[in-house]
């Protein structure tokens, strides 16, 4: 499981408003680093770190609404929410695939046949739930998506 | 998946560490909503949805952390043990499904390797469902809401 990230420039005395902004700035930034390996695809820590830190940047989100005009937050709120929702779908493959290569090793030769073949039709699986994914940030990357975030939520002073 | 319960009664423009103080014994009771379900086995959805209310209270509190003496990542290990055991359970929960749509897709032919997998994958659920009432057992009997409730005020 992934740690947190260390949240530079919070403070218990700053209002919740400046640490709110920080601190949804700093995941969507570390949740944007891990992108070019997830769309890669060959090391599949990338989909994970990027959808772990989707996730954190969601329970922040959820958290901390309040700080944020409403209509612009949840146009915002739904493009984080599809992006854990379409790398959700990989990673639940990318781990039934690990898991059962796992398994496939402490299988008889006759039971080993049964499991390869589950494990070729999850591949084929993930190689579909993948192109959603990719097609979300393209999408995403077409309509300048990361600069109107960060314009919405850094931290003007 | 449930969807978040909303956070109320926030001041944006109040410190941060005042505002821990009203959102985090809200997500704690989050947490508590599904403790009701957790004795039954059977309750999937339920043990899932206490994992996903667990997994917003852990990362609030590191959000938070920021706040409070060096104690309090102690709680939070302990809220990430409990995420754990349940991803496990949750896991293996997954597996089965999987397993069994994929022997269902070959009706009457005979797939041992999938048949051993599944016998392993219910053990192995079954460990971890006894072991996850025992821990949540062993926080209830020290307080442990109580205690949290208390260093999230202090």
């Amino acid at each position: 499981m992934s740690t947190a990230i260390e949240i530079k420039d919070i403070s218990p005395e700053k209002t919740l408003e400046t640490c709110a902004r920080q601190i949804i700035v700093s995941y969507f930034r570390e949740m944007m680093s891990h992108k070019t390996g997830a769309i890669d695809g060959t090391d599949i820590k990338f989909v994970h770190d990027m959808r772990v830190a989707s996730r954190r940047l969601r329970a922040a989100m959820d958290n901390f609404a309040d700080c944020f005009q409403k209509d612009t937050f949840k146009k915002h709120y739904k493009q984080i929410q599809m992006i854990t929702r379409t790398m959700g779908a990989v990673r639940d493959l990318d781990v039934l695939i690990a898991r059962f290569q796992r398994e496939l090793q402490s299988l008889s030769g006759a039971e080993q046949g049964d499991i390869q073949g589950l494990i070729e039709q999850l591949q084929h699986e993930r190689k579909e739930a993948r192109k959603p994914m990719l097609n979300l940030f393209t999408e995403l990357d077409a309509r300048d998506f990361g600069i109107q975030f960060l314009t919405f939520f850094e931290v003007n002073e | 998946m449930a969807k978040p319960q909303k956070i109320t009664g926030l001041n944006p423009k109040q410190s941060f560490r005042e505002n821990a103080c009203i959102i985090l014994p809200q997500k704690v009771e989050e947490v508590y909503t599904w403790e009701q379900f957790i004795r039954d086995p059977a309750r999937r959805e339920e043990l899932h949805n206490m994992r996903i209310s667990i997994k917003r209270l852990r990362y609030t509190m590191e959000f938070f952390a920021i706040n409070y003496e060096k104690h309090f990542t102690e709680f939070i290990k302990t809220i990430i043990d409990l995420q754990d055991i349940l991803g496990d359970i949750h896991d293996s929960d997954v597996v089965l499904e999987v397993l069994a749509d994929y022997k269902g897709s070959f009706q009457s032919t005979e797939l041992p390797g999938v048949d051993t997998l599944i016998a392993r994958t219910r053990e192995t659920r079954n460990a971890d469902y006894q072991a996850f009432l025992e821990r949540w057992e062993q926080l209830s009997e020290v307080n442990f809401k109580q205690k949290l409730l208390s260093i999230f005020a202090s």
